[in-house]
């Protein structure tokens, strides 16, 4: 017996030794910890800047111009875009109809996508500010960075948390405390940021400076106090710095090679390879329009423009042709492209021909109607991730921020500053100037800055700023729903904060 | 000398004494009363003497014996019978069968049990009971055979393996497939074993007979012992199985004839097509296998071959598989020693072809050609969205791979004392797969546009398993203890690489010479590149179990596991898994006339479960080239995560009535399943991330189980053998962080965002959730639906889902109330006939073909070709999902039905046994459900559109019918077996 539990033991000692009774997980694709890949001795292997601040800039390209996140709800909410129902195709729970109708609720995937992509932002700067060892002036920049994507939840959501350093959560602030705590980020940043014109996909003080006189602008709406001296004060750091103009084809704002635009204060630097989520054209194009610009893939057949909006342009109007993609559609060899899966009301048959017209939001939006948005135009061979720069900020904005900010001041929209800016900004688009026969009100400031921002992502923001969100346009009817201002926040986030998020007034 | 002539006395009287009594030749047969076949080998012996023979192959036995001489007949397995000679000169013995099998041992984790031992929920199969016909995945040979055991494969894809749910949900997480131990090897692949070479199954069905297998016994456990040789003298022996099948479509989805789809509105390109049936085929596939087997004294060895060429309905789809296995087994030492080695291998070569063609071709306008040009050398392709020329997609593309699977395994065991054996067992198993695709140019459906597009992938697991035990065995009277304690490691690791790229120099250059990439040479962005390679993911664990049999009556079983697994936190990675169980022979002690059988069991275990990815206690970070390189926090990692564990409590009732004619097993059970592991989004304030591994909740699953076997009706050499297996189950979500969610989105054309499947705290799962259509369309097409809460408002859009004042409810539930399995034996003489049913209840489906494509909306009805069902709704052009699409899909299916005929060899030199079979799988199913097949779908891969590959299953969204399944086909198999 002894003999025999000599061995047992001994098979059991030969077989524990070794590495029988290591459990340690040893993570072999992945890392576990964090690290700076841009750190001498590390390789590159993607191209772009190497100041170890990519991955906090880099996440604002998730949903800024992409289906189902920031995007589409900035954009479908408006009187510039719409997703209608064709029939079978985008129904989608009629989630999209409702953002046009104004009816959305707080299941609705856009808003958590976004939520999530905000804080995913938030959570990318607190890692890096966290990690230390960083210069004076990258700390500045993460500072912006993070202070604009509390300054997008706080122009969509209104009451979020604050939270400033990794793992550590923070308690819902008001819209107010958040409104302040973006403009002490900012002033604190300015000393610090890098001066005159920023670097490729960064930014320098006059982005700071942009960004403040938005906010501003809008604090009327944020906080009730009207700031207008201070946005102009602001947008004259921009103006007076004389680092940027209007460039002189509006269309090369936008274009595909748009990298370092005269106009480009804030860029995000999307790349079809290695900075994907520019889908403009998967989101837009109807199928057949593939063989158009021999895209890569299928195109969606979803946005397009609202026809009163299309019509908001003279034709002279050189943006109206850079914008939008209206008329029959022909595949590179000339030959017209055919969807033979066209609507039976349809007069012209197979051959794709864009409308601006568009039948009706739902059930049957026609498959061929609405004026598609080309304003990041489109460029052959195309892959579903596009090349162009999309942009935060740019020199026209601040210009008419300036524009706005002294008409509401002096309470007189045809004072001499805001047409000398206004005026800047007609004779590059090719249309008449703004002078004693053709004035401008606010509808007309409205209607002008609506054609020349068209798909930035900030309509939603002037049309609250302007007091016409609740307007009646197209199948969206009028409302006096203040509390639509804000969007709901995402169900979603008020599940996982257990408690620690409470619901926009109004919503349920 | 002297005593030689004593001996020569001896013998000489004893002799003498034998001749005087009266002998004669007595001839017979031994039969099996249960199915009238002749007992080869069976013992026949004179009574109080030593003399006997054994019967020959066919049961026939010549003897010599005295009219006064009582024989005895025996074998093992059957109630042993005696006849008093007299006069008779013929004596044919029919045994009746020991129903009460007291001495079957029955294969149990760690060794083996007298069944009457058993004090948990197991099933045995052997060969015999096994699923007919052409089955190439050994999951089929138990479908509907083991009550509580789900097994279903959606259509009749040969490249795609089935579902298996024991008792319902086990996780949530991972390891929802029950555990699979072939030849003692746990975390074996069935992808490596031929079921002609499976001799039996075991399946271990509740926790405390699974426990002593721990974190991996949560979803069952099913035992594969593979045939192996004879010991003793029997010589070798060979036999071949074999058979060809015709496979046909058993149903073709519902769609519109070109004159309806013209009718309704559709543009008539000129052509009349059924898509459908051009892309699939009568398929035809045979199988063979050859095996080799025998045995000397001290070593018994079986070869096997098993090769399978095996076609699928849809054109192109199918396997060449070659497998090979090696049993060895030899005993040294006086039989203290035993060694054995089992060694398989499979290649299989599939050719996947392309689902997408059975859903497009339903979908592709009926009126387009396939070719445009008479000589068929250009395929007719227009841009529509997610719809392509399906014939084109099969014709232009290739999908193909190849599987390697080798598994070796080496056993020795050693008695060192009479009580004591130790034993250790040691085993690799390792499986490659590289699979590859190919998108000429001139394909629109992908390639177009990449000027060619590749892609090939490599993927390798490895899995190493080392155990050892000891067993000591103590007997006392009528009582005996076992008590089994031992060690095991496990540690698997997977790794993989692949690369795509397009832009080729011509269309006749594929995967194979990917170089060839003009991405490769000058544009290396627009190629991917991807590679993987896990932790090693340990497991350990140390095991005791003791049983005890009191008196032959009372039968006592305790086990626990103690397991550590490398995927917790450091705190947390070390479970214990407790099993305790109890049984009774009441009629040890009580006298039931009526029975001949009475056992009650009971029996709890708690058992574990792993979710299947790693680094789930760690943070983890990725790194993406994005905008000069990135390092991103996906994922927060959480160190407190702890085992999931499954309590369940099991009783259970044997019994045999009339006479052990009629035996029967109930079982009845409640499991909970606690702190389910799940990746679930949070705070991303709190986290710095938004996922995050979490213990997230709790299910309970309460079911009952039954099994019916009749020995056999019948006279005259006919005999009728039923058997009824029938389980039933309930699953409620018991805690969830989330008190109730919307899960499974419907998906494109139009219906993203559209969730299917509610799940709410202290409610069923299941739940297919949604508005209630009223029978009414609006003006506009759209259908009205019901004001389920007579608030006067329709809320039925997606965001009402689950408000307080939405119109929805629960349109149906994806799991079945009950599941059924039929079998009926029937033997005539040489005939044999097998009838299986299988039937299931009360479960829906969605039918999402109908949900999309039903109706006839006139801006998309040249899109899409439509369903065409009774249950169309004439005026609705809309689409928005409603109970309209919901079906029940209770069904009764004669799912296979096989007629074989055993010639007599008896007298043939050559041949030992050749019988000849005729079997049709899926001979009818009656259904009201309008889809291909009515089976339940237990979980769910997500919507897929345009190219997408379906996603990782969800076990928490049953019931959604999606249209990547594949078409189910109706099987006839013509078979050989031969014994040489």
């Amino acid at each position: 017996m002894k003999y025999t539990i000599r061995i047992l033991a001994l098979a059991l000692t030969l077989f524990t030794v070794g590495s029988c009774t290591d459990l340690e997980e040893e993570i072999k694709d992945g890392f576990t910890e964090d690290f700076d890949p841009n750190n001498p001795g590390v390789g590159q292997s993607g191209s772009g800047s190497s100041d170890g601040l990519n991955a906090a800039f880099s996440r604002l390209l998730n949903g800024s111009a992409a289906h189902n996140s920031y995007f589409s709800i900035q954009e479908v909410s408006t009187d510039e875009a719409v997703i209608t129902q064709k029939g079978g195709d985008w129904f989608d729970g009629g989630i999209w109809l409702n953002m046009h109708r104004h009816e959305w609720g707080s299941t609705h995937p856009a808003l958590n996508n976004f939520w999530n992509d905000a804080y995913g932002g938030i959570n990318e700067c607190n890692r890096l500010l966290d990690a230390g060892g960083l210069s004076n002036d990258k700390i500045a920049q993460l500072r912006v960075v993070r202070a604009y994507f509390y300054w997008r939840l706080m122009d969509s959501f209104g009451r979020v948390k604050i939270v400033t350093q990794p793992g550590q959560d923070a308690p819902q602030s008001s819209r107010i405390e958040v409104f302040n705590f973006i403009e002490s980020e900012l002033l604190a940043a300015i000393p610090d940021l890098p001066t005159g014109k920023q670097a490729y996909a960064r930014i320098s003080n006059l982005g700071a400076h942009a960004f403040l006189s938005r906010l501003y602008l809008n604090s009327e709406v944020y906080t009730g106090i009207p700031r207008y001296a201070e946005a102009i004060a602001s947008a004259d750091v921009v103006i007076n710095s004389g680092i940027y103009s209007l460039t002189d084809n509006y269309a090369d704002v936008f274009s595909p090679d748009n990298e370092d635009d005269p106009e480009h204060i804030w860029i995000l630097p999307f790349d079809e390879v290695t900075a994907g989520g520019m889908n403009f054209a998967q989101m837009t194009l109807h199928y057949p329009s593939q063989l158009t610009y021999r895209l890569a893939e299928q195109p969606w057949n979803g946005y397009s423009t609202l026809e009163e909006f299309y019509n908001s342009y003279d034709n002279a109007d050189e943006r109206k042709a850079n914008n939008f993609v209206v008329g029959p559609q022909f595949d590179v060899n000339g030959q017209p492209i055919l969807d033979l899966a066209f609507d039976p009301a349809d007069q012209d048959g197979a051959p794709v021909n864009y409308t601006p017209e568009i039948n009706q939001l739902a059930p049957s939006g026609s498959r061929q109607a609405g004026a598609r948005m080309s304003k990041f135009s489109f460029k052959q061979k195309q892959r579903s991730n596009m090349d162009n720069d999309y942009i935060l900020f740019r020199y026209g904005e601040v210009l008419m921020n300036k524009a706005e900010a002294t008409a509401r001041l002096t309470g007189n929209w045809n004072n001499p500053t805001t047409l000398l800016l206004m005026n800047q900004i007609r004779e590059r688009a090719g249309v008449a100037p703004y002078d004693g026969t053709n004035m401008l009100d606010d509808s007309e400031f409205l209607a002008e800055r609506g054609r020349e921002m068209f798909q930035e992502s900030l309509r939603r923001v002037d049309l609250i700023r302007f007091d016409r969100w609740g307007d009646a346009w197209w199948e969206k009817s009028q409302h006096n729903d203040d509390y639509r201002k804000l969007f709901p926040i995402p169900n979603t986030q008020i599940l996982s904060a257990e408690g620690t998020l409470t619901q926009n007034p109004g919503y349920n | 000398m002297k005593k030689f002539l004593l001996l020569l006395l001896v013998l000489s009287v004893g002799f003498q004494g034998a001749l005087m009594a009266q002998t004669r030749t007595v001839t017979g047969k031994v039969t099996g009363a249960d199915d009238g076949i002749g007992i080869p080998r069976a013992n026949i012996t004179v009574k109080g003497t030593t003399r006997g023979v054994p019967s020959d192959l066919d049961g026939n036995f010549t003897i010599e014996v005295a009219a006064n001489e009582t024989l005895v007949f025996s074998f093992v397995g059957y109630i042993s019978k005696e006849v008093l000679v007299g006069n008779q000169t013929t004596i044919n013995v029919a045994l009746e069968p020991d129903y009460a099998e007291l001495e079957e041992v029955v294969v149990v984790g760690y060794g083996s049990q007298e069944k009457k031992e058993i004090t948990s929920s197991v099933v045995a199969l052997d060969a015999k009971e096994f699923n007919k016909g052409n089955v190439n995945d050994p999951a089929q040979l138990l479908q509907g055979k083991v009550p509580g055991l789900s097994i279903y494969n959606k259509g009749s894809d040969p490249n795609s393996g089935a579902t298996i749910r024991l008792r319902g949900i086990s996780t949530v997480g991972a390891n929802v497939q029950p555990l699979v131990v072939i030849d003692g090897v746990i975390g074996a692949s069935l992808d490596n074993v031929d079921p002609n070479d499976i001799e039996s199954v075991n399946v271990l069905k509740d926790g405390s007979a699974a426990a002593i297998y721990g974190s991996r016994g949560s979803a069952g456990v099913i035992l594969v012992t593979t045939k192996s040789g004879e010991r003793g003298g029997k010589g070798l022996s060979a036999s071949y199985n074999g058979y060809a099948a015709v496979d046909d479509v058993f149903r073709f989805q519902s769609v519109m004839t070109p004159d309806e789809y013209i009718a309704a509105g559709g543009n008539d390109l000129g052509s009349r097509t059924i898509w459908q049936e051009e892309v699939t085929r009568t398929a035809v596939s045979h199988v063979h296998n050859i095996a080799i087997s025998g045995g000397s004294e001290n070593t018994t060895f079986r070869l096997s071959t098993n090769f399978r060429n095996i076609q699928g309905v849809l054109k192109k789809s199918g396997f060449d598989q070659i497998n090979a296995r090696a049993n060895v087994d030899h005993y040294a030492l006086n039989d203290k020693l035993n060694i054995k080695f089992n060694l398989s291998m499979t290649n299989r070569e599939q050719d996947f072809s392309f689902n997408e063609a059975l859903r497009y071709a339903a979908l592709f306008n009926p009126t387009a050609p396939i070719y445009t040009d008479a000589s068929q050398s250009e395929f007719f392709q227009a841009i529509l969205f997610d719809n392509f020329n399906p014939v084109a997609i099969i014709e232009q593309n290739t999908n193909i791979g190849q599987r390697k699977n080798l598994n070796f395994n080496t056993q020795v065991s050693y008695d060192l004392t009479d009580n004591l054996t130790w034993s250790a067992n040691y085993a690799q198993q390792y499986s490659t797969s590289t699979n590859g695709a190919f998108y000429p140019s001139n394909s629109l459906f992908r390639g177009f546009n990449r000027i060619g597009l590749a892609n090939r992938r490599t993927d390798e697991s490895k899995f190493t398993l080392f155990e050892t035990y000891g067993t000591f065995v103590k007997d006392f009277d009528n009582s005996s203890l076992t008590v089994s304690a031992g060690y095991s490691f496990q540690e698997e690791q997977f790794t993989g690489f692949g690369l795509e790229a397009g832009n080729f120099p011509s269309d006749d250059i594929g995967f194979n010479i990917i170089s060839a990439s003009g991405n490769i040479v000058g544009d290396l962005a627009n190629a991917s590149i991807f590679s993987y390679e896990s932790p090693e993911n340990r497991i350990l664990a140390f095991f005791g179990r003791v049983n005890f049999n009191l008196n032959n009556g009372i039968f006592f079983n305790a086990s626990v596991r103690r397991e550590g697994s490398t995927k917790l936190g450091a705190d947390n990675q070390w479970g214990t898994f407790p099993a305790v169980g109890v049984g009774a022979d009441l009629l040890q002690y009580v006298d039931l006339a009526a029975f001949s059988q009475l056992k009650i069991r009971a029996g709890y275990g708690v058992t574990g479960s792993l979710p299947g990815p790693s680094g789930l206690a760690q943070d983890l970070y990725s790194y993406a080239t994005t905008g000069g390189g990135t390092v991103s926090f996906v994922r927060a990692g959480n160190p407190d995560l702890k085992w999931e564990e499954k309590a369940e409590i099991n009783l259970g009732l044997d019994f045999g009535l009339l006479g052990g004619k009629l035996n029967g097993s109930l079982d009845v059970y409640t499991r909970d399943i606690n702190d389910f592991i799940l990746e679930r989004t949070v705070d991303p304030a709190v986290y710095g991330t938004n996922l995050r591994y979490e213990n997230a909740g709790k299910l309970n699953t309460k079911g009952i189980e039954l099994a019916l076997n009749h020995t056999g009706f019948g006279s005259g050499g006919f005999n009728w053998s039923p058997g009824i297996v029938l389980s039933s189950y309930k699953t409620t979500l018991e805690e969830f962080v989330i008190d109730e969610n919307m899960i499974a989105n419907l998906g494109a054309p139009g219906q993203n965002e559209t969730n299917l499947v509610r799940i709410a705290v202290g409610e069923q799962i299941g739940q297919i959730w949604g508005p209630v259509f009223s029978g009414n369309v609006d003006a506009e097409g759209r259908p009205i639906m019901v004001d389920l809460n007579d608030d006067g408002q329709l809320l039925t859009e997606q965001g009402s889902a689950l408000a307080a004042d939405g119109d929805f409810q629960e349109i149906g539930n994806g799991i079945p109330d009950v599941e059924l399995g039929w079998t009926n034996q029937l033997t005539y003489g040489n005939w044999d006939m097998n009838l299986f049913f299988r039937a299931a209840f009360g479960h829906s489906l969605v039918n999402t073909f109908r949900a999309f494509y039903e109706p006839i909306d006139p801006g998309a009805i040249n899109s899409y070709n439509r369903t065409k069902t009774d249950l169309q709704i004439e005026d609705l052009t809309v689409a928005q999902f409603s109970s309209l699409y919901v079906e029940k899909a209770d069904f009764f299916r004669l799912d296979n039905a096989t007629v074989g005929y055993n010639f007599d060899m008896a007298n043939n030199d050559m041949f030992s046994n050749l019988r000849l079979y005729l079997s049709v799988q899926n001979a009818f199913v009656i259904t009201n459900y309008t889809g291909v097949d009515p089976d339940p779908v237990l979980q769910d891969r997500g919507a897929v559109d345009n190219g997408g590959a379906p996603g990782n299953p969800n076990v928490l969204a049953p019931g959604i019918d999606r249209r990547y399944n594949y078409f189910t086909s109706r099987t006839f198999t013509f078979g050989l077996n031969i014994g040489f």
